[in-house]
């Protein structure tokens, strides 16, 4: 509950700040002595109060859901065919991101044959948005040739959303790309919470997962916050602090580890521990709440 | 009228020097994607942050047990110009560069699910400015 306030109070107070910083006309007029110099420190990058926020790939999810075994369900993902219905942009970013998680789902499942149909629908939500280069027909042909090639379609597909969102970030539409990676992230965490009921032996570990992304959640409300009051934001961002209420009920129990670093081969092993405590109940809960969320996206 | 007429020309001015800058924080982007190799699959995001002299950029990301991601950090078309360092939720160090010959990238095994904040600064700190990029990928 505490925490919900202090979510709603920044967000309150990053919104107006937000707001003073994109339209200057938003309070009373300025006389013309008082026009402050644009802080480049503040323009098109997504930064709030100094933070830049990252959202995992639901690539990553994938990758774990094939690894406890969960089998192949085409039914989790959103139908291609429903794309001529998404018809504002905040519609088709958030569904664009969805469907680029289904893509990556599909491609790790080795689902090839539904690979170009989602494609298809990625790179028809990319024109409508305004990033067509990212997914042209270079990058279709790519994929067809390469559709044996599970890794190289997983390189292709991540580098293309990479590029858009470069693309965005240049164009003054941090906006846009917020949505996109918020559209993927709930897609891949639908996924996730659906297989809690599906056909999985051992659970523990996808229980785990969403209760690790905790913090991700914070972050990507974070990160749409300073565009609430925009159309397609403020319900979508409510339901975003309503799961996280959901989220502040799990138990998180870090200890830190000191690290081992590997100077010949550059790398670091981080050596701490993460403990995720999730009640039965609350995954239920935690369930029907990311439905919602994930209709909110694709209806 | 002549202060409105200024004022445009400096908000023109500095529309055009952030233009300017954000096409070079393309370019740096663009080079320091060579360090995400084919081994690695982008998280398909692109963090960057215009730094003025010693401006700390802050990222705060999740990285998940049983991965191995790979970060890579740049500032500028030569490598080394980008300080950058890893600290968990309790600001214990985990990694600097700067231990490392600024190295523009490096590995890490993450055993366990790790929120962290990742810091970014500028090699030379008399540099007036300078886009701060940070790139991630990670592997199965």
């Amino acid at each position: 509950m505490i925490n919900n306030i202090k979510r709603i109070s920044t967000l309150f107070s990053v919104s107006i700040v937000a707001c003073m910083l994109i339209f200057s006309s938003c309070g009373e007029n300025k006389d013309e002595e008082d026009i402050d110099p644009i802080d480049t420190n503040k323009t098109n990058l997504v930064n709030i109060n100094g933070t830049l926020f990252s959202i995992p790939s639901p690539i990553q999810t994938a990758i774990l859901l094939k690894q406890v075994g969960a089998p192949y369900n085409k039914s989790l993902l959103n139908n291609p065919g429903k794309i001529a219905s998404y018809s504002t942009e905040a519609k088709r970013a958030l569904n664009l991101g969805a469907y680029g998680a289904d893509l990556g789902y599909i491609i790790l499942y080795q689902q090839t044959q539904e690979a170009i149909g989602y494609l298809s629908a990625v790179k028809k939500l990319s024109d409508d948005v305004g990033i067509a280069g990212a997914f042209d027909a270079k990058l279709l042909e790519r994929f067809k040739q390469n559709m044996a090639n599970k890794d190289s379609l997983l390189v292709f597909t991540s580098e293309a959303f990479r590029s858009s969102d470069s693309y965005l970030k240049n164009n003054d539409r941090a906006k846009v790309s917020s949505l996109i990676i918020a559209g993927g992230w709930i897609e891949s965490l639908y996924f996730t919470t659906e297989m809690f009921s599906g056909n999985v032996q051992d659970k523990t570990k996808l229980f785990q997962r969403v209760g690790e992304q905790k913090n991700t959640l914070d972050n990507l409300i974070k990160l749409l916050t300073p565009y609430y009051q925009e159309e397609g934001f403020t319900e979508f961002v409510d339901a975003l602090i309503d799961l996280a209420g959901e989220f502040d009920k799990i138990e998180v129990n870090y200890v830190f580890v000191a690290p081992t670093t590997d100077d010949a081969n550059k790398i670091t092993t981080i050596n701490s521990t993460t403990e995720v405590k999730i009640t039965p109940e609350l995954i239920k809960t935690i369930q029907e709440k990311v439905k919602t969320v994930r209709g909110f996206i694709i209806n | 009228m002549n202060k409105i007429i200024a004022s445009l020309l400096v908000l023109l001015s500095l529309s055009l020097f952030t233009k300017k800058i954000m096409a070079q924080c393309d370019t740096v982007a663009n080079s320091c994607y060579k360090n995400i190799t084919a081994k690695y699959i982008s998280d398909g995001q692109q963090y960057r942050a215009l730094l003025l002299n010693k401006e700390v950029a802050e990222f705060s990301a999740t990285l998940f047990g049983g991965t191995q991601y790979r970060m890579a950090a740049c500032s500028g078309m030569k490598d080394g110009q980008l300080v950058f360092s890893i600290y968990d939720k309790q600001r214990n160090l985990l990694f600097t560069n700067k231990e490392h010959k600024n190295s523009p990238y490096w590995d890490f095994k993450v055993k366990n699910t790790l929120d962290c904040i990742i810091e970014a600064k500028l090699l030379d700190e008399n540099a007036a400015s300078g886009c701060a990029v940070l790139l991630i990928g990670f592997k199965e």
